[in-house]
């Protein structure tokens, strides 16, 4: 069974051009240690600015350009449940690294690794999930390798206006967070200077300890925390504004 | 040389020896002769003795001449020389064709060549001797860098021992689990899993180790088709890095005597590695140069190095 399924996914691979990792035993999962973090924006410039102003620094520092990213994320409520519970949420969320995946994380309980169908599934369960039309956050941009390391830089954008940077750093080589972040913090210093992010809460509210491999939910996990940063971010704007 | 020169000038003086040996050899053959002859039938007894003993006189007489004039003559001749370093070979070089036989140069070129052969040996055997763990010596130039031959008796371990070693030190290392495969014949190849960290293949011969590759632990070790892929590197610099220090170490680490107390200092050294990414370099007290973590493990200290810093 899986040997049949792995012969379609190499298929698929190749045609859609999947990263190497996924080649051999996808469903395993296993993925490298990663801090996903959000940049301010330097103050009297734009996104757009800033951003260039990062791709120089990491090509400086002698990264190689790699193809690009995207991470999206649509909000689902719960609809039809029985009265007196409070509307929950359902994160859907799709990353350019398993673009034949998609992840579904329920706000504040369980979630799930699915292929690329679930999309369809959650249209069929319209009278139980709604889909938040205006909730659509998204951030694209560039990939760049340093020796293992994996940068990726995108403009979170939300409704087609650009909110924040986000920056993942990824070190492939090491598959425990405890061990390598020290080495990951480093290296953010190295083109972001001081304001370097804390060890990801992902990471340290584990049952296990630090000390257990990373997965890709992890990942989906700290994005999505870093989209509700950016949507508070513009409900704050919002108030001040008004 | 100048007794050969001597010698060369005295040769009608060895022949006239020569002769005088001859000269000599037959009056003393005469003496006995005669005195095995007996006296002669003369008419009286008288006379018969008087003839015995002149005749006797005569012969004794030739041969004191004949001793006299060798004894003569080889002083003329002179006495081979003793304190040639070549000793007797050295009259080779009287040899007057020395296009045809060039005997006696090639002897010297010869003897040259073993004086210098044993005078390297000597050296060698001090060095290796100071320096027993080691398969290669950094400070001492080319001449100690060959690898020393391997006994054979050591190349035919049977597969039991071999296990026993490896379980023992398997057992010595609670963070290392080290796997055993016999794939093709006796030879074996390790699979050691080194905490989360790395995971690497060690190929051996006998109790030699031959070949080492170095992967991270989330990488496929089995190739496509369920057998172990040992030869594949590894998809990150680090471990690529980390494969080149090990193959060095593989060299360094050697004691033909010994080889369990080699896997055993290979493994230690390898076990240093746990700490892969924690480490700072241990002189410039950062985690990372140009990219990678301190992947250089000191042989003796087994301290972190970043593999620009260790010089």
């Amino acid at each position: 069974m899986s040997r049949c399924r792995d012969g379609i996914r190499t298929v698929l691979r190749r045609a859609l051009k999947v990263p190497w990792r996924f080649n051999r035993r996808w469903w395993v999962r296993r993925t490298c240690v990663c801090s996903v973090c959000q940049v301010p924006v330097l103050e009297g410039k734009s996104v757009q600015q800033t951003v260039d102003m990062l791709h120089r620094q990491l090509e400086q520092l002698g990264a190689m350009k790699q193809g690009s990213f995207w991470v999206d994320c649509e909000t689902y409520h719960t609809t039809g449940t029985a009265s007196g519970q409070p509307s929950k949420l359902l994160y859907v969320m799709h990353n350019s690294e398993a673009p034949l995946s998609c992840t579904a994380l329920f706000e504040g309980g369980p979630c799930l690794m699915a292929d690329g169908n679930f999309d369809v599934l959650m249209v069929k369960l319209k009278s139980h999930f709604q889909n938040a039309k205006g909730h659509k956050v998204e951030s694209r941009g560039a990939r760049y390798r340093y020796c293992d390391f994996l940068v990726k830089l995108g403009t979170v954008t939300m409704n087609s206006s650009a909110r924040g940077i986000s920056v993942e750093v990824e070190y492939c080589a090491c598959v425990v967070p405890g061990d390598c972040w020290n080495l990951i913090k480093e290296f953010i210093q190295s083109f972001l200077g001081p304001n370097v992010p804390e060890l990801p809460s992902v990471f340290a509210t584990k049952a296990e300890g630090l000390f257990v491999p990373a997965d890709a939910v992890d990942t989906m996990t700290q994005y999505l925390e870093l989209f509700g940063k950016v949507r508070k971010q513009q409900v704050l704007q919002g108030a001040s504004v008004r | 040389m100048a007794d050969i020169v001597n010698v060369g000038m005295n040769l009608d003086a060895f022949s006239q020896a020569i002769n005088a040996i001859q000269a000599l050899r037959s009056s003393v053959t005469r003496v006995f002769d005669s005195l095995k002859d007996g006296m002669k039938n003369k008419e009286t007894l008288e006379v018969r003795e008087k003839g015995f003993i002149s005749e006797f006189q005569d012969n004794l007489q030739a041969v004191n001449r004949d001793v006299n004039e060798l004894e003569r003559l080889s002083t003329l001749v002179g006495r081979p020389s003793e304190s040639h370093p070549l000793h007797n070979s050295g009259l080779l070089s009287l040899d007057p064709v020395q296009d045809k036989t060039p005997l006696y140069s090639q002897l010297l070129q010869a003897y040259k060549w073993s004086n210098k052969l044993q005078f390297h040996a000597g050296l060698a055997s001090s060095l290796l001797n100071q320096q027993s763990l080691k398969r290669s010596a950094n400070q001492m130039g080319a001449s100690a860098k060959r690898r020393p031959k391997v006994q054979p008796s050591t190349l035919v371990l049977p597969p039991q021992y071999v296990d026993d070693v490896i379980s023992r030190i398997g057992r010595m290392f609670p963070e290392m689990t080290i796997e055993l495969f016999r794939p093709n014949g006796t030879s074996a190849v390790l699979l050691v899993t080194l905490g989360k960290v790395l995971k690497a293949i060690v190929v051996m011969r006998s109790l030699f180790i031959d070949r080492t590759i170095v992967r991270g632990f989330h990488e496929d070790v089995y190739s496509e088709d369920g057998k172990l892929d040992i030869w594949s590197k590894s998809n990150y610099q680090v471990f690529q890095k980390v494969t080149d220090h090990a193959t060095t170490a593989l060299l360094h680490y050697q004691l033909p005597q010994m080889p369990d107390v080699v896997v055993r200092s290979f493994m230690t050294w390898l076990r240093s590695y746990i700490k892969l990414f924690q480490t700072p370099c241990q002189r410039c007290g950062k985690f990372l140069q140009e990219g990678l973590p301190p992947t250089w493990r000191d042989f003796r200290t087994l301290e972190a190095f970043h593999d620009t810093c260790r010089q």
